[in-house]
């Protein structure tokens, strides 16, 4: 049986529809999207979106030689769940991208886009669970 | 069909970053050199294996997966660039490139899938990513249920992307059974 989809929850977000949604290609560094509520990651010289929605928490750390690390943890099942992150339940046969980190020379742009996504998460969060409140 | 095709901003894609530089398809395989000279990647037609053709943001991307392992992203080519080379590469190698997809949805979830030194994830059965195991210096399973993965630092001079990977982890539910022995991968 394939379940996969068959119900829309509003947990089902998705970043993009078409692969020439994505940005025009900048350099090869962490973007956010604030348009479409997407994260994107450079990973072997491709930009990889992640919706928002995904990230559980994201926070970054300077050594002491200046070189900047970022941190970005995803929802996975098997923790605590916000209502909207019910659609992960769909998808327990799944495997899930749990976590990645990151190094950076530049802490300028490392810490700024800590704070956009954080800000943007926070954003989005509140309005799905005002969706939610709504639809019951 | 002779002579081959010469496409002049065609940008090798991998760890690192991309690096644009000239890309030459001809009769006796593929050979690419990095803009101003520096990295050149030759490639003998005997030894692809297998070709793929990929929809990327604003241009198409040509995967060659090569005998050694190792493979190849090339990204830069017009859809009618697409076609041409197809029908180069079904004649000439007597291989049909395959296509893929790419995943955009931005979900997390989704399968792993190993191939060689490549490591795949698909969410919605498009490809969200690839990764080469090659450049891994470390694997660790982090409880019963997820895998870290440590990548070597690079600092090649052909790097050129602002933020490096350095680790991804994933995690594999209890009821997934499909993947139950996949943990103890290189």
């Amino acid at each position: 049986g394939d379940s996969r989809g068959a119900v829309k929850t509003v947990g089902d977000l998705v970043a993009y529809k078409n692969v020439n949604d994505l940005p025009p290609p900048r350099d090869l560094m962490i973007q956010v999207d604030q348009k479409n509520e997407a994260i994107l990651l450079p990973i072997y010289g491709s930009m990889v979106p992640f919706h928002v929605a995904t990230v559980k928490s994201v926070s970054s750390q300077q050594d002491s030689n200046r070189t900047s690390y970022i941190r970005i943890i995803f929802n996975v099942p098997g923790t605590s769940f916000t209502p909207h992150d019910a659609n992960s339940l769909k998808f327990q046969g799944s495997i899930y991208l749990k976590e990645v980190s990151f190094r950076s020379k530049d802490s300028r742009h490392i810490l700024e886009v800590v704070q956009q996504i954080k800000t943007l998460r926070r954003q989005v969060n509140s309005r799905e669970s005002e969706r939610a409140e709504r639809a019951t | 069909m002779t002579d081959g095709h010469l496409f002049n901003n065609i940008s090798l894609g991998g760890r690192g970053g991309t690096n644009p530089g000239q890309l030459k398809i001809y009769s006796g395989g593929v050979l690419w050199k990095k803009q101003g000279g520096g990295k050149a990647v030759e490639v003998d037609k005997s030894d692809i294996l297998g070709v793929t053709w990929m929809k990327v943001p604003r241009t198409n991307q040509l995967g060659l997966r090569i005998k050694n392992g190792l493979y190849y992203k090339f990204a830069g080519f017009r859809d009618q660039d697409v076609s041409s080379l197809t029908n180069f590469f079904q004649n000439n190698c007597g291989i049909t490139p395959e296509e893929k997809q790419l995943s955009v949805s931005g979900h997390n979830w989704g399968e792993v899938d190993l191939n060689g030194n490549i490591l795949t994830f698909m969410t919605g059965l498009k490809q969200a990513f690839e990764v080469s195991l090659a450049d891994v210096s470390q694997t660790q399973l982090q409880g019963k249920n997820d895998v870290l993965l440590e990548f070597h630092v690079d600092d090649t001079t052909g790097a050129n992307e602002k933020d490096s990977l350095m680790e991804i982890s994933f995690h594999i539910p209890n009821s997934n059974t499909h993947f139950v022995g996949d943990e103890n991968r290189p």
